[in-house]
C-alpha cells in the first residue's frame, strides 16, 4: 500500500502544474459556496448588531430602509424630517430614553452627525483622547475620521456646503475638535459628531451675528424705531463660534419645531418598547416608530435570495468542474497507457496499477479539500474584521 | 498523607473564618456630585443635601452667574455631575449652547412654569429671510419670591431623594427645616408689605419681578448700576418720574456710590440694599442674607417719610404708567391678601428708563 502511495504521489510531484491547477480548481468550487455563505451569515450578524444595539428608532413617515440607513450607518440621503418636539415627547413619556438625531452635512466626505451626549452611552461608545463635545460649535471624531482627516484635539473642521451652488443656503461653520473616539468597528468610527443645537447652526436656524444695538453694526443698519431695527444682508454673521461670540449665538422660535431626522428610542423595557409602539400606529400619525432590526432582517432576506441564485450558480459550475477533472483524470490514464502496461509487465498486479490511479484522486481531492478548509478558515476568522474595515467602517 | 490533611485543615479553617466575619465594612458611599447655576440652588442644595451631597458652584467670585458663560472645560465638569441644578425660567443663558446630559439636569422651577413672569420691551429686529425677531425671555430671580424659592428647594429635595433613596428621610427632613425659614421670611416680608399700603418704590434694577408680585409692591425700576454714576440722562428721566411717582426710598442690588446716594437724597429718595444674591455673598449666606432685606424693607416700612402721603391720595401709580403685565390671580402664590393696593405686576419697563433693549438683556447684577 505505501508503494502505490508513493507512486501515486511521485506522479502527481512530476506533474506538479496539472495537479496544482487541479487542486486549486476543485478547492475553489468547494470554497465558494462555502465562504460565501460565511461572508453573507457575518455581515448579516455585524448589520443586524448594529440594529439590535438600536431598539426603536423614530423618524417622519416615510421610507423605513432609509431611516434606518441614514440614522445607523449614515448611509442614503437624509430622509424627510421630523422634530426636536417628538424626542421631547418621548422623553416626557418615561417610557424610554430619546436620543435625537440630525445627519445632514458632511465635512469632506464624513458625516457630521448631530445627536446629543446620550448617544455616547447608547452606542458604548469612549474616548480616546480628549472630552465630549460640550458648547455650541466643537465636535467629537470617530477614530476612522479623525485619521483619514489628520485632525485631533485641538484641530479645526469645517462642514461642507450642501451643494456648491448652494450659495444664499448653508454656509460653512468652523468646528473646534475637542475629542476623538476608540475604534468602534461600526459606522462611528467615519463620523463627526456635533451636538444638535450645532447641527442646526450649520443649517442657519441659530446664528450669531454683531448686536445691532451696538455702534459697529451701524453701517447695516437699515431703520431703527423703539422697538423694532432692521438690518441689511452686511450685517456680520459669525461663522465660527468663539469664546468672544459664543453669547450672540441664538435659537429663533421654540426648539421643539426645529428638525431631526430621527429620534433613537431606548425603552425602560419591553413593555415600555410595546406601548410606545402602540403610540404611533395611528395612521393620522405624521411620524413612524419602528424596530430597525426588523428593517434590517427584511434587508438581508433579499439578500438571502440573492444569495440562494449564486449557489445555484455555483453549483452548476461545481458539475462542470468535476466533469472537467474527471475528464482530466481520464484523458491522464490513456495517455499513460504504456507506462500502466509496463508496470503490469515488470510483475505490478493489476489491482496494483489501479491503486495507484484511485490513489492519485483521493490525493488530489484530500488536498482540495484541505485547501477549501482552509480558505474557508481564514474567511471565518477575518471576514468580519474585512466587513467592517470594507463595508460598515 | 499527614501533610495533605494538614494542608485541608488549614485551608477549611481559613474558609471559616472568612465566612464567620463580620461582613466588611460596606465602600463609604461617595457624595452625590451636584453642580449649580446660581447661589441659591447652592445654599438650598447643600442645605437639603448636607453631607450626602458635594456642591459645586464654579461661576468666579464677583462674576453675574445669570449672564457667565462657562468654557468647555467648565462644562464638561458639569457634565460629569450627578446632578445639575438649573434655576430654569431662562436663567444662565449658557445652558441652552451647552451639550448637558438630560438624565442628571433639573429644572428647578419647572414645576410653577405658569408663574414665570414673561419679559416685555425688548427690541425685535430683522436682518434675514426669517423676518422679525426679537429674543424675549423670562424674569428668572425666582427665588425673590420665598414660596417659588420653596418649590425650588423642593425640586432639589425630589431629585436627591430619586438619587439617593437612602437618605430621602434626611433630605426631606433638612427641606421642611428650609421651607419654614423661607415661610418664616414670606411672613416677615409680607408685614412690611402690609405697612408700605401701597407707598411707590424704586428699584434701581429691574430684577425684582418676582418680590413686586408677590407682595404686590406699588414699584418701578429703572436701570442704574451700583457701582457707576448715572448720567445727566439718566437723572433727568429719573426727576421727571419723580413727578407722577413720588417714591422716597430706591432700593439697590448693592450699596451705590455715595454721591449717587446723596444726590438722591437731595431729591428726597433714600437708598437701601435689597441684595438679589444670585452670587456667593461675601459675609453671609442666602437667608441670613435674606433676613437682612427683610430687615431694610421693615425699617423703609416703619420710616415716615417713606410714605408720605396716603397711597389712596397718590395718584394711580400703575394705571397711567404701568407697562407690566398684570398675572392672573392664578398666577400668583398664596400669599396674604390686600386689599385697597392696586397691584403693579410684573416690572414697569418704560423705554425712558432702559438703555438698550430689554434691560435683562445683559448685565443685570445680582
Amino acid at each position: 500500500m505505501k508503494d502505490v502511495l508513493y507512486l501515486a504521489w511521485r506522479y502527481l510531484a512530476y506533474h506538479r502544474v496539472k495537479t496544482a491547477i487541479l487542486i486549486a480548481s476543485i478547492a475553489l468550487i468547494v470554497y465558494l459556496p462555502v465562504g460565501l455563505n460565511v461572508l453573507v451569515s457575518q455581515s448579516a450578524a455585524e448589520l443586524t448588531a448594529r440594529a439590535e444595539s438600536t431598539p426603536l428608532l423614530l423618524g417622519a413617515k416615510g421610507s423605513p430602509l432609509e431611516l434606518v440607513l441614514n440614522s445607523l450607518y449614515f448611509e442614503s440621503e437624509a430622509p424627510d424630517t421630523t422634530t426636536y418636539e417628538q424626542a421631547e415627547r418621548i422623553a416626557a413619556s418615561g417610557l424610554a430614553e430619546a436620543v435625537p438625531l440630525y445627519i445632514r452635512f458632511r465635512s469632506r466626505e464624513r458625516p457630521i452627525v448631530g445627536t446629543s451626549l446620550e448617544y455616547f452611552a447608547v452606542r458604548s461608545l469612549r474616548l480616546a483622547a480628549g472630552r465630549p463635545m460640550a458648547v455650541l460649535g466643537e465636535c467629537v471624531l470617530g477614530a476612522e475620521a479623525a485619521r483619514a482627516l489628520e485632525a485631533g484635539p485641538g484641530d479645526s473642521l469645517v462642514s461642507s456646503p450642501e451643494s456648491v451652488f448652494d450659495l444664499a443656503g448653508v454656509y460653512p461653520l468652523r468646528m473646534r475638535v475637542v475629542g476623538v473616539l476608540e475604534r468602534a468597528h461600526t459606522p462611528d468610527d467615519r463620523a463627526i459628531f456635533v451636538d444638535v443645537k450645532t447641527a442646526w447652526i450649520i443649517e442657519g436656524l441659530g446664528h450669531g451675528h454683531q448686536d445691532l444695538a451696538a455702534p459697529q453694526a451701524a453701517s447695516a443698519v437699515l431703520s431703527r424705531t423703539d422697538d423694532r431695527i432692521t438690518a441689511n444682508a452686511s450685517i456680520v454673521q459669525y461663522n465660527e463660534i468663539t469664546a468672544d461670540n459664543i453669547d450672540s449665538f441664538h435659537f429663533h422660535g421654540e426648539l421643539s419645531g426645529y428638525p431631526l431626522t430621527a429620534v433613537i428610542a431606548v425603552p425602560e423595557s419591553e413593555r415600555s418598547g410595546v406601548i410606545l409602539l402602540g403610540r404611533y400606529e395611528g395612521a393620522d400619525q405624521i411620524a413612524q416608530i419602528l424596530r430597525p432590526v426588523q428593517v434590517m432582517d427584511e434587508l438581508l432576506e433579499t439578500i438571502l435570495t440573492i444569495q440562494s441564485y449564486v449557489l445555484a450558480a455555483v453549483a452548476v459550475l461545481a458539475v462542470a468542474t468535476l466533469a472537467t477533472a474527471a475528464l482530466v483524470f481520464w484523458l491522464g490514464v490513456r495517455l499513460r497507457r504504456r507506462e500502466l502496461e509496463t508496470l503490469w509487465k515488470i510483475g505490478g498486479s493489476r489491482s496494483a496499477v489501479a491503486g495507484v490511479l484511485v490513489s492519485e484522486v483521493v490525493v488530489v481531492l484530500v488536498l482540495a479539500a484541505a485547501t477549501a478548509a482552509g480558505l474557508t478558515a481564514l474567511t471565518s476568522r477575518f471576514g468580519s474584521a474585512a466587513i467592517r474595515m470594507f463595508l460598515l467602517s | 498523607m499527614r501533610v495533605l490533611a494538614l494542608i485541608l485543615a488549614l485551608t477549611a479553617l481559613a474558609c471559616a473564618d472568612r465566612d464567620g466575619e463580620a461582613p466588611a465594612a460596606a465602600e463609604p458611599e461617595a457624595p452625590l456630585s451636584v453642580y449649580v447655576v446660581n447661589y441659591p440652588l447652592q445654599y438650598f442644595a447643600e442645605r437639603i443635601g448636607g453631607e450626602q451631597v458635594a456642591v459645586t458652584f464654579p461661576a468666579p467670585p464677583g462674576s453675574d452667574p445669570a449672564f457667565w458663560s462657562p468654557s468647555g472645560e467648565t462644562v464638561a465638569a458639569y457634565q460629569r455631575a450627578d446632578v445639575v441644578l438649573l434655576n430654569g425660567a431662562g436663567y444662565a443663558k449658557w445652558v441652552g449652547r451647552a451639550s448637558l446630559p438630560r438624565a442628571g439636569l433639573v429644572d428647578t422651577s419647572a414645576s410653577f412654569r405658569d408663574r414665570w413672569i414673561p419679559l416685555t420691551g425688548s427690541v425685535s429686529h430683522t436682518h434675514g429671510p426669517e423676518g422679525a425677531h426679537a429674543h424675549r425671555g423670562w424674569a428668572f430671580t425666582t427665588w425673590l419670591d420665598p414660596t417659588l424659592a420653596a418649590l425650588q428647594a423642593r425640586a432639589i429635595t425630589d431629585a436627591f431623594a430619586r438619587a439617593r433613596p437612602a437618605h430621602e428621610a434626611a433630605f426631606r427632613g433638612r427641606f421642611a427645616a428650609l421651607a419654614e425659614a423661607l415661610a418664616a421670611l414670606d411672613s416677615r416680608l409680607a408685614a412690611a408689605a402690609e405697612a408700605l399700603d401701597g407707598a411707590p418704590l424704586l428699584f434701581s434694577h429691574p430684577v425684582y419681578d418676582y418680590l413686586i408680585r408677590r407682595y404686590e409692591l406699588n414699584a418701578r425700576s429703572v436701570h442704574w448700576e451700583p457701582d457707576e454714576s448715572p448720567t445727566p440722562a439718566m437723572w433727568r428721566v429719573l426727576e421727571e418720574l419723580l413727578t407722577t411717582f413720588p417714591a422716597r426710598c430706591m432700593l439697590w442690588e448693592a450699596e451705590p456710590l455715595a454721591e449717587t446716594k446723596e444726590r438722591l437724597l437731595g431729591l428726597g429718595v433714600r437708598s437701601a440694599v435689597y441684595a438679589p444674591l444670585g452670587d456667593t455673598p461675601e459675609n453671609s449666606d442666602f437667608l441670613s442674607g435674606m433676613q437682612e432685606n427683610a430687615d431694610r424693607v421693615e425699617a423703609i416700612a416703619r420710616s415716615p417719610e417713606a410714605t408720605p402721603v396716603s397711597s389712596k391720595q397718590m395718584p394711580s401709580p400703575g394705571g397711567t404708567t404701568s407697562l407690566g403685565k398684570e398675572p392672573s390671580s392664578e398666577g400668583r402664590g398664596p400669599g396674604p391678601p390686600r386689599s385697597g393696593v392696586r397691584q403693579e405686576a410684573g416690572v414697569d419697563r418704560d423705554p425712558r428708563l432702559a438703555h438698550v433693549g430689554s434691560p435683562f438683556e445683559k448685565g443685570a447684577p445680582q
